[in-house]
């Protein structure tokens, strides 16, 4: 097991080192200088000089790789070429606004489309069954910033219940940071929710019909006991393991949930970055992005091993 | 699973039900522009006290009065950095930091600034000359200033007495007191400086009636009203938060909920739903920049480097550039694209400014003659054209435009879209045919021209190199009588018409929506609303 783990995390700072190549060298890709657009419009090329100077943007690209892994390794990550703020304070500030807005959407994902794949299947063939998969199809194919414009529309404007976009800290005002929330999380989580509907359904549709079911039922349990002891508990491992590799799709789609709603996250400051060509700042999100999903899939390897031994003595053929 | 055919009915629709309510202004035919007012006129009573909540259409770059280069950031400074001088309602230039406007020697190479006594920095310290020298020091000597070239006529500044700085100027130069208006006549606190010279625009410190509180980067930034401001009890707010809200109808919805009460900058598509909404009103400024189709004449390596041949059609013929304005009907565009919002002009100076010649005209549109110009060309039709254009829905809808109008006159543009960045990129390095672009404009009108269209200015993309349209601009900056400069920048803009390296479209207004229990607030041709009057109704 041991051996198992180290041969993990060897693997895991071989992903983290290409991932920082790959990084760097796909940002200088992008067309547009970043001294040029930092120097603005009316810039001479004397100060656009001095700008890419002061970055090491005219250093050769080996010079700039081995700074930038420098500073990183020593948790520096350089100053916003944007505003001037340390790039380390701006994440600092972002980080914990998404990982609050995915938790909740995460949240949402559960509640809804738990809920709603097991009445589908129960239900099956029966109207909640076909509001339910409509709302699957629906959910999966409407665009987050349409559901969002949407959103805002009819909470904000029409009815206004709840205010239009922003964020305020929950450490600062609980009660507004939800309120402000609430529809970021159904916009963002309304996707996962459709997703989990389906899995739900179908796992549940296999369970139901299985024999231990039948075996349960016969013995003379309650409908709910059958369904919610028997049936949802073995569809449930399924469930999870999708739940797991949505994880990474989640942090995406806050990318434009955040723009529409106007909060301070991680997705709206990698879009900003990356429309600026403030490279310390996408160098740093994009890494910790890696490193998070790096981590992710870690922990699920060693948590795969534990449960299934199959997996640590074949050498984890499910990569 | 069968999806139920209602419900996806019930979603195909609901698209459509979101643009009408939206006020999307793409009806067929468009409406006369409505008639928005100028905010400087009201002037409703005011009670203290109060947030207003702003809400800004892009993230301003660093609030440093030397590096900043976005509109953005000049709104946010209008607010927090006072000038040694400023506009009015009239886009006069008057004295703001300073107490007079400057005496100018007879050569025109003295210029002597008096300033205001008893004022403080919004840390308390005293604002004097010594402050001043350092900051105009500061604009035009350091490395990273993008101020250098507004004040490239001043060789030295001196300290004559606590309240009188003189600055030396290697010629004479007119737009001075113009540039001195903007961001190169904002004096920052030499304390805050001194703390962190480099660093200052992550807490900048200017005299002003708001002072800065702190910064969300990307997503807002808080100015608390400044009691050391010397005219303190002319400001009424408490607070002034900007929010960053960059897609236009979020920037609208906001708008209409309520969570704020002045949305800047609002796209020409909303504009008629924010004014339908009977809590609401929309107030126009701007009008001081423009926005055109620059052809790339001349920059065959870069706008700042000698001009080379750039090897295209639209370059290399006059004629083909005459029949390409002369395919294009500025007044539709303005109605199909804009929804009339704009003001239709074919010159980079404003319609109503006191150096602009009454005689300017501009062509109608002539399709008979373009397509006789296209033939005398002599050019295989349809001739190839590739336009650049920023990838944003409206500047992508005028492309559009622009290649049916001239399709007619026997072109074929090919639209090549890219993210605004990369445009800017290509049209700086010369790496582009025809582009779509603007600018903000500047109070002077060599704002608009000398960095624009006179030889290697640093924003002439279209590599335009012309005596008669350099020498003039350059003699018009040294003369002081209006009615002279006036003169010779007709005769620049005349010349810059017939080399059509740029085809002006028009003069952007900007539209300002705002609660109606908000008055107060200032909006000028410069497109900045100012707040230091502004507050909610009694």
């Amino acid at each position: 097991m041991l051996w198992f783990i180290l041969r993990r995390c060897g693997s895991a700072v071989i992903v983290l080192f290409l991932a920082s190549v790959l990084i760097f060298l796909g940002i200088r890709a992008l067309p547009g200088d970043p001294a040029t657009v930092m120097a603005g419009e009316e810039a001479s090329p004397a100060v656009i000089e001095a700008i890419r100077h002061e970055f090491g943007l005219d250093k050769p690209l080996p010079a700039q790789y081995l700074d930038y892994v420098g500073q990183t390794l020593t948790g520096n990550f350089g100053r916003s070429t944007q505003d001037q703020l340390p790039v380390i304070d701006i994440i600092a500030e972002r980080l914990p606004v998404t990982l609050e807005l995915s938790a909740l959407a995460m949240l949402v994902a559960i509640v809804v489309g738990v809920g709603a794949g097991i009445v589908a299947a129960v239900r099956r063939g029966r109207l909640a069954d076909y509001l339910a998969t409509g709302f699957g199809l629906a959910g999966l194919s409407v665009p987050h910033f349409w559901l969002g414009l949407l959103g805002i529309l009819l909470f904000a404007v029409t009815w206004r219940v709840l205010p239009a976009s922003g964020y305020v800290p929950f450490t600062q005002d609980p009660g507004q940071n939800l309120q402000r929330m609430i529809l970021p999380a159904l916009v963002l989580g309304t996707g996962f929710a459709a997703i989990l509907m389906r899995q739900t359904r179908s796992a549940m549709l296999g369970a139901l019909s299985a024999d231990y079911v039948r075996t349960a039922r016969s013995k003379g349990l309650s409908e709910v006991k059958v369904v919610g002891a028997h049936a949802l508990r073995n569809s449930l491992t399924t469930v999870v393991t999708v739940l797991g590799l949505q994880l990474g799709a989640l942090i995406s789609g806050a990318v434009v949930t955040e723009q529409i709603f106007v909060i301070p996250g991680f997705g709206k400051l990698t879009v900003d970055a990356v429309l600026t060509r403030n490279y310390p700042v996408i160098q740093a999100v994009v890494l910790i992005t890696v490193i998070g999903y790096v981590l992710v899939n870690l922990l699920v390897d060693i948590v795969y091993a534990f449960l299934n031994p199959r997996i640590r003595l074949s050498g984890g053929a499910n990569d | 699973m069968r999806p139920s055919p209602r419900l996806v009915a019930a979603l195909a629709v609901l698209p459509l039900a979101l643009a009408a309510c939206g006020g999307g202004g793409s009806s067929g035919t468009p409406a006369a522009p409505p008639s928005i007012a100028d905010a400087s006129a009201d002037n409703r009573p005011v009670k203290a006290g109060g947030t207003l909540n702003v809400a800004l259409s892009a993230d301003p770059d660093a609030l440093d009065p030397s590096i900043s280069t976005t509109l953005v950031g000049r709104e946010v400074f209008a607010n927090m950095c006072e000038k040694l001088f400023d506009i009015d309602a009239q886009s006069s230039l008057v004295p703001q930091l300073a107490s007079a406007l400057p005496e100018v020697s007879g050569d025109g190479k003295e210029v002597t600034i008096k300033l205001r006594e008893g004022v403080k920095f919004n840390d308390g310290t005293a604002f004097d000359a010594e402050a001043v020298k350092k900051s105009l020091d500061r604009h035009r000597t350091w490395e990273k200033s993008a101020r250098q070239a507004d004040l490239a006529a001043v060789s030295k500044v001196t300290v004559a007495d606590p309240t009188t700085v003189k600055l030396t100027l290697t010629q004479a130069f007119t737009p001075l007191t113009a540039q001195l208006a903007d961001r190169a006549g904002m004096i920052m606190s030499p304390k805050a400086l001194d703390a962190g010279s480099d660093n200052f625009g992550a807490s900048p410190v200017c005299v002003g009636p708001f002072k800065f509180a702190s910064r969300t980067s990307g997503s807002q930034i808080v100015l608390e009203k400044a009691p050391d401001y010397y005219d303190a009890a002319k400001v009424k707010l408490d607070k002034l938060v900007y929010k960053i809200i960059v897609d236009p109808n979020v920037r609208a919805a906001n708008l209409k909920s309520g969570d704020v009460q002045v949305g800047d900058n609002l796209a020409t598509t909303t504009v008629k739903g924010v004014q339908g909404d009977p809590n609401l009103k929309v107030v126009s400024g701007g009008g001081l920049g423009y926005y055109g189709i620059t052809i790339n004449t001349g920059n065959a390596s870069g706008s700042t480097e000698k001009p080379g041949t750039v090897n295209t059609a639209l370059a290399k013929s006059p004629q083909l550039r005459e029949a390409f304005e002369l395919a294009l009907d500025r007044d539709v565009i303005n109605k199909t694209v804009y929804n009339g919002l704009h003001e239709v002009d074919c010159f980079p100076v404003p319609v109503d400014s006191p150096y602009r010649a009454k005689d300017l005209q501009c062509p109608k549109r002539d399709l008979a003659k373009a397509k006789q110009l296209v033939q005398a060309s002599g050019a295989q039709t349809p001739v190839p054209v590739t336009l650049t254009s920023p990838n944003d829905a409206t500047n992508v809808r005028l492309a559009q435009v622009i290649q049916q109008m001239t399709k007619e006159a026997g072109f074929n543009v090919s639209v090549q879209s890219a993210e605004f960045v990369s445009t800017l990129e290509q049209g700086k390095s010369g790496k582009f045919d025809v582009l779509l672009n603007g600018w903000s404009g500047r109070v002077d009108p060599d704002g608009n021209l000398t960095n624009l269209i006179t030889s290697r200015g640093s924003n002439n993309y279209s590599g335009m190199s012309d005596p008669g349209i350099d020498d003039p601009i350059k003699q018009a900056a040294a003369e002081s009588d209006p009615a002279k400069r006036a003169e010779l920048y007709a005769s620049a803009m005349k010349k810059a018409a017939e080399v059509r390296g740029v085809l002006y479209l028009y003069h952007n207004k900007y539209y300002l929506g705002m609660s109606k229990n908000v008055a107060g607030v200032q909006y000028f041709k410069d497109g900045l609303p100012r707040f230091v009057t502004a507050g909610f109704t009694a």
